[in-house]
């Protein structure tokens, strides 16, 4: 019972991460209907510059600022010279266009930052656990999750309270309409690129933290794709509910599945679950359903 | 079938005429000069060095090629080839080393042969397995399920569980003399440089073959539209499956072959880079052409190469460059991708087509 539930509250910390960066990706899709397979780089990118920050000396608040700036005018930048020139492509050349970007930007992240496994040093939170009644969480896992749900209740605000965050609701829902009342949709992608850049590089400075900064935490970003699957791909709460299923669904998998098969039973169960569920609700679980007419 | 130096005007007078390979002297002529090149040319100029990128250059067409029938001419996008090409260099490998041969057919040699035809089969099934959710999601969808292939077979089945066989540890060595195809013992560049020279043709009029059949435009119309082909009486589910059945053989035999190059296999010559690298081929070279697959491969391989050349003399003076390499190479690959999809989305083929029409109507372009 105590094993069950420290499964469940570390997966449901974790999963809080991987719905920040998941959000994220939805909101790309939603505005600008681009599939990102870049979304690990892009957790990596933020990570690193973080990193870089905070092993300066910065406090590691403003570290975080810091990366969150730098990533919104990274986010900006590569809408501006990649993505811009490809609206209206087929599908493929755009995938293709962000798996050619994860490329690029891990290039350039293992050629300034190197291979090697990197930690915040000195560690930002104390490893020392927290109990509370019979479960123990260490403090990582619970300040991720509180800076997780933080920002997502900013979001969810941003989208429904701020102008901006309108107009790109309103290009997510009928881009042809929002053109015609007035809505910017090239600054809508920007702003999407940018955010998702943001939320990837708090994902991925969250992640960092757990268990040290090396390049296979860019692996982890790559879980947004089961999580936005099972929420359905154009919708945020879904992404919410998604990420935090895929963090409990991993830790189950290690907790109890790991005596069957042992290994690396975790990082391969939500892709090998990913597949199953395509087969039966391909769309998710809000995602929208496309009549398709010949 | 292609038209080069043709008069003006339909002068065919039968199906098969208009069908013909090689419809003109010209095109006779000009692919009797290829396979010279191919055959005798090219090992008796090249050194080691060449030969050894020209397998690579064959290992990549081979590899692309399934992607290409994929993508390419059945519309169904995949990123998890590479997943399917271990499969095939894994079974071929296991089968040559631990399978009980008789001492009859190891001395004849067709253990090797026979376990490449296996190879490809079990690769067929295995990508069938993964195609499966092809029958009802399609685009994005089946990107996410033909990755999951990859971590699945590869990080997972064939890292934790099929490398443990007879306790080798993460890499199977294959001892030399164990590859032999007949009498003739696959152990130098040059022999699997013929070998591959060989199944690059075969495989590529192979799938010209298939193009120009039933079978063929059925996948095209799939690609096209599957509803309409659906309406049109189509199986779309079988063919669709077929798709991914001869993809997945051609990935099989391309691993099973592939292992003749190699001293040791182990998962990491199958990484996701693989998959997404083979994509990035096709995308290159032009999709839906064969001619696309060999460009695309001849310059993501060469041109790689031609920059580690340009490269290395600057490493004398900058050591860190050498270690460094690798990732100027991943991020110059990523940065191609993205270029030529910006710039010429139609790849390589077209422009190659472009050039050949303009000598075709020279003087007179319009």
């Amino acid at each position: 019972m105590e094993l069950f539930l420290m499964a469940l509250t570390n997966g449901i910390m974790v999963g809080g991460i991987y719905a920040l960066v998941a959000i994220g990706w939805v909101l790309i899709y939603k505005c600008s209907g681009v599939l990102n397979l870049a979304m690990g780089e892009m957790t990596l990118i933020g990570a690193y510059i973080s990193l870089t920050f905070y092993s300066m000396g910065l406090p590691f608040l403003l570290a975080l600022l810091v990366s969150l700036i730098i990533g919104l005018l990274l986010g900006i930048l590569t809408e501006r010279v990649f993505l811009d020139k490809l609206i209206g492509e087929p599908a493929l050349s755009v995938i293709m266009v962000t798996v050619g970007l994860s490329f690029f930007f891990r290039g350039t992240i293992e050629l300034i930052w190197g291979t090697d496994t990197r930690v915040f040093n000195p560690p930002v939170f104390s490893i020392e656990p927290i109990t509370i009644g019979m479960i123990s969480i260490s403090e990582v896992y619970l300040w991720s999750f509180v800076a997780a749900i933080i920002l997502l209740v900013i979001f969810v605000c941003f989208f429904k309270y701020t102008r901006w965050g309108l107009a790109m609701q309103a290009t997510a829902d009928d881009e042809m309409a929002a053109l015609s009342l007035g809505v910017s949709a090239r600054f809508v992608y920007a702003a999407a690129w940018a955010i998702a850049f943001m939320a990837a590089g708090v994902g991925g400075t969250l992640l960092g933290n757990i268990n040290g900064l090396n390049i296979s935490v860019g692996y982890l970003g790559l879980l947004v794709l089961p999580a936005v699957v099972l929420g359905g791909l154009n919708s945020v709460p879904g992404a919410i509910v998604g990420g935090i299923a895929i963090g409990i669904l991993q830790n189950f998998t290690g907790v109890y599945l790991d005596r069957f098969f042992p290994g690396a039973v975790k990082e391969v169960a939500p892709f090998a679950f990913m597949a199953i569920f395509l087969l039966f609700k391909p769309h998710g679980l809000w995602g929208w359903e496309r009549i398709e007419r010949v | 079938m292609s038209t080069t130096f043709l008069p003006c005007g339909d002068y065919h007078q039968t199906y098969a005429q208009e069908h013909a390979w090689w419809q003109t002297k010209f095109i006779k002529g000009k692919m009797i000069c290829l396979f010279l090149c191919l055959f005798v040319f090219i090992p008796l100029v090249a050194n080691d060095y060449w030969i050894s990128i020209c397998n690579m250059v064959g290992y990549t067409i081979l590899g692309a090629l399934g992607v290409q029938l994929l993508i390419g001419y059945c519309g169904q996008l995949t990123l998890g080839q590479g997943a399917f090409i271990a499969v095939g260099a894994y079974v071929s490998t296991l089968l040559v080393l631990e399978f009980p041969w008789p001492q009859f057919m190891l001395d004849w040699g067709i253990a090797y042969p026979v376990s490449v035809l296996v190879a490809g089969i079990a690769a067929g099934i295995w990508s069938v397995f993964f195609g499966l959710p092809s029958a009802r999601v399609k685009g994005f969808y089946l990107i996410l399920t033909t990755m999951a292939a990859q971590f699945i077979t590869v990080d997972f089945l064939l890292t934790q569980y099929v490398s443990q066989i007879g306790g080798r540890g993460q890499a199977f060595s294959l001892p030399a003399g164990t590859i032999k195809l007949g009498p003739w013992v696959i152990d130098s560049d040059l022999k699997v440089y013929y070998l591959m020279i060989m199944l690059v043709i075969v495989f590529c009029v192979v799938i010209s073959n298939l193009m120009r059949s039933r079978v063929g435009r059925a996948w095209v119309a799939i690609r096209d539209n599957d509803i309409s082909a659906e309406v049109m009486g189509i199986n779309v589910v079988k063919y669709k499956l077929l798709a991914f059945f001869v993809a997945g053989f051609i990935a099989g035999i391309t691993g099973a072959f592939w292992i003749s190059n190699l001293a040791a296999i182990s998962p990491e010559h199958f990484p996701w880079f693989l998959s997404l690298s083979l994509v990035g081929v096709i995308l290159i070279g032009g999709v839906s052409s064969i001619h696309g697959t060999i460009f695309g491969a001849i310059f993501m391989v060469v041109v790689m190469e031609l920059l580690q050349l340009a490269v290395m003399p600057l490493a004398d003076t900058y050591p860190k460059l050498l270690m460094d390499f690798l990732f100027i190479k991943e991020a110059a690959f990523g940065l191609a991708i993205c270029l030529f999809l910006m710039f010429e989305p139609n790849g390589l083929a077209y422009r190659w087509w472009q050039i050949k029409n303009y000598f075709n109507l020279w003087p007179f372009s319009y």
